[in-house]
């Protein structure tokens, strides 16, 4: 993204000007007919005649824009006066990478998959774990990071591992008084907010075998709170990250979009945090 | 490493149902909300293409219009905005009033008048909701160059969204059409991916057809009719050199050579020639200028395209009884019909994606854009005019531009995205046919 190579194509003839030229190329395409006469008594021939030499192509330079900072967090208050970012032509150093140190997320935490809970999903065919066939699997831990890295820290942590056992503990005697059926029925509200606000890109090659798993952590009044991050996606490989990319965004920015979500406050415990799972297969 | 593993652990002892899953399993397709807000000046300045406050409001206008045109997003009316980017902004936007307008994205930055007389134009995205940069790119050309800059942005917000290669700085070679059916002047044109930057490159002395950019970009072949005899040849960019490709008299083939493309290595040029009235597909090698016969049906074998790797060349034939489109080796080998149905298949190009072919349908008195894929599976009918034909695609095989002929009325240059769903029409001077889309520029 901030390749300072030259692409710049040579700068080639400027072309006389085509109308008036039009008398003399007139005249030359006669003599050329000429010369053609000859030549086509020979073997494989290369006759030439000449037309107006056509390239305003004007050179593009590729510079870095980098000694400005990125925005990767909301904006502070006070910043110091941000450097001009028209750097000269001259390629200026590679960019200080603004990497925040590998956020630390529980990545792919290794889910117990399909709930034991027989979620009545209406349509949903049941998928045992996302496959990852992929002869060349991208490394989805880095595609995640990559995605992660660009977002603005969470104000609430994440996850560590005390919050995690005090959720699962809180979780469990209330999860064994749930209904089942409440359960389904949140996340079918849930599914019914969201799913209007995620445009996935459908026409890319690879989207019919691309999922992305993303976890979202909310407030009491709907709001998502922090940014909703990347938890898991099949269908990458080596060739589409860039793609894989754009649609991990575009699943990322639905959650956001359609905040704040309404959904009943008593069941709240069961939804302040979410992992949702956008698969598009079958809209293609 | 260790927190991940611990928190496996904690959820593996732990029934699964403390978290709430969700599955979505549809979405909506709708073009992405994006604002697109004149370019502030870096610094009050001026070049030979204006001021540079002047310049930020063009090359917004070509940056919006570019992405409008690919079907995948929508630029949101500049008078709907709530707020406008000041220099100081472009690295600071202000989310929340571009939330308010429901952009999803941001495009900005500015432009500066450099001391060379050339231009500076720096380019920004920001994903408005998540409140992050998604990518920025500056771009050093002329004052003239201005256009291809924006062009140069707009593809760089196109990719970073779409994480698909861009198009938008790109240009067509097409034929102009002037005058009456029965003396009509055709002339070799080219311009700009958006219409912009309109030449003539011939001056409709001789009839041109054809016409085919290489990979390189620097080519282009096209048939022409110049010295009464119709042949293929090529034109150097920028040198003025045209070449045609002929051959000897006492040599064995004395027909006419049309309907050239050239191979994607740019190194062998594909073309239909008509020898003692039978017409079948050659390769010339353009090193060593060697002749290869490809096909040699008692047909006309027409319209050859390779496939993006080269190995494959898709063309059309009537050896079946009307025309239809055939599959075979780069060497003729394993010739084989891919199109049935109801009607007549020509013209077929393989989309640089490989994944799909578009060609022209007859059927019905009507023309129309179709794609299937190389297997022949998959058609599907892309435009619907009286008379749709000559399809060329983007250099990302994401939209197909084609010649519209109205009944009775002049040919004009349309493009559709491979999807369908957005048509436009090209700007030309004067009727247009025949397009032919160029790589995208280096």
């Amino acid at each position: 993204m901030t390749s300072s190579g030259t692409l710049a194509a040579a700068r080639l003839p400027q072309p006389p000007p085509v109308r008036g030229s039009e008398g003399r190329a007139l005249a030359l395409a006669g003599a050329a007919h000429v010369v053609l006469l000859v030549a086509l008594s020979f073997g494989w021939q290369w006759t030439s005649t000449p037309l107006p030499a056509v390239d305003e192509i004007m050179p593009v330079e590729f510079v870095d824009i980098a000694d400005a900072p990125r925005v990767t967090q909301p904006p502070e208050p006070s910043i110091e006066a941000a450097p001009q970012e028209t750097s000269a032509p001259e390629p200026t150093p590679p960019e200080p990478a603004p990497e925040p140190e590998p956020a630390p997320v529980p990545d792919p935490v290794p889910m117990p998959e399909p709930a034991p809970k027989p979620e009545p999903k209406p349509q949903a065919k049941p998928k045992p774990a996302p496959p990852k066939p992929e002869p060349k699997p991208l490394d989805t831990q880095t595609l995640s990071n990559l995605i992660n890295k660009a977002l603005p820290k969470a104000p609430t942590k994440p996850l560590n591992t005390s919050d995690l056992a005090k959720t699962i503990q809180a979780a469990q005697p209330k999860n064994a008084a749930i209904d089942p059926r409440a359960a389904a029925t949140l996340a079918q509200a849930i599914r019914a907010q969201v799913a209007p606000c995620w445009n996935p890109p459908i026409g890319g090659a690879d989207v019919r075998k691309m999922t992305v798993l993303i976890g979202a952590e909310f407030l009491p009044d709907g709001s998502v709170t922090g940014t909703p991050r990347v938890l898991g996606q099949t269908g990458t490989s080596g060739q589409n990250g860039d793609y894989a990319r754009a649609f991990a965004e575009t699943a990322r920015r639905a959650v956001l979009r359609c905040s704040p979500l309404k959904l009943p406050a008593d069941l709240y415990p069961l939804w302040k945090s979410v992992e949702i799972n956008f698969d598009p297969e079958q809209m293609t | 490493m260790r927190i991940p593993l611990l928190c496996g652990a904690l959820l593996l002892a732990a029934p699964a149902a403390a978290q709430l899953r969700v599955d979505i399993n549809s979405g909506i397709s709708q073009p992405m909300p994006i604002a697109v807000p004149s370019f502030p000046a870096a610094a009050p300045g001026t070049t030979a293409a204006g001021t540079t406050d002047e310049l930020g409001q063009r090359i917004a206008e070509v940056i919006a219009n570019d992405l409008r045109s690919s079907g995948l997003f929508r630029p949101i009316a500049q008078a709907a905005f709530t707020t406008q980017v000041s220099n100081a902004d472009v690295l600071r936007p202000q989310f929340a009033a571009w939330r308010t307008v429901a952009a999803q994205a941001l495009v900005t930055g500015n432009v500066t008048a450099n001391p060379d007389g050339g231009i500076t134009l720096a380019c920004y995205a920001y994903d408005v909701f998540a409140g992050v940069e998604l990518t920025r790119q500056g771009f050093v050309t002329t004052a003239a160059g201005w256009r291809r800059a924006a062009h140069k942005c707009a593809d760089l917000v196109y990719s970073r969204l779409t994480g698909e290669t861009g198009y938008f700085d790109s240009r067509i070679v097409y034929i102009s059409e002037t005058g009456p059916r029965s003396k009509r002047i055709k002339r070799l044109a080219v311009m700009d991916q958006d219409g912009a930057g309109h030449r003539f490159l011939t001056s409709g002395q001789n009839l041109v057809l054809t016409p085919r950019f290489s990979p390189s970009q620097q080519q282009i072949t096209y048939m022409s009719f110049e010295g009464n005899r119709p042949r293929v040849w090529l034109y150097t960019l920028g040198t003025a050199r045209q070449e045609a490709i002929s051959q000897s008299s006492a040599g064995q083939f004395q027909g006419m050579s049309f309907a050239p493309r050239f191979s994607p290595d740019g190194r062998t040029l594909v073309f239909s020639m008509a020898v003692n009235g039978n017409t079948d597909i050659y390769t010339l090698d353009l090193g060593s200028k060697r002749l290869a016969r490809l096909t040699s049906q008692p047909g006309i074998e027409t319209s050859p395209s390779f496939s993006p790797d080269g190995s494959r060349i898709v063309f059309e034939s009537d050896r079946g009884g009307s025309q239809q489109l055939y599959i075979m080796g780069a060497d003729g080998s394993g010739q084989q019909r891919i199109s049935f149905g109801d009607g007549r298949a020509a013209s077929p190009v393989w989309s640089p994606r490989g994944d799909l072919i578009a060609f022209t349908r007859f059927g019905g008195g009507r023309f129309a854009i179709n794609v299937m894929r190389p297997d022949g599976g998959g058609e599907r009918q892309l435009t619907n005019g009286y008379q749709d034909e000559s399809a060329t695609w983007s250099p990302n095989g994401r939209v197909i531009m084609f010649q519209r002929s109205a009944r009775g009325g002049s040919p004009a240059l349309w493009s559709v995205d491979v999807s369908g769903q957005t048509e436009r029409r090209l700007p030309t001077p004067l009727g247009a046919s025949d397009p032919a889309w160029s790589p995208l520029l280096d």
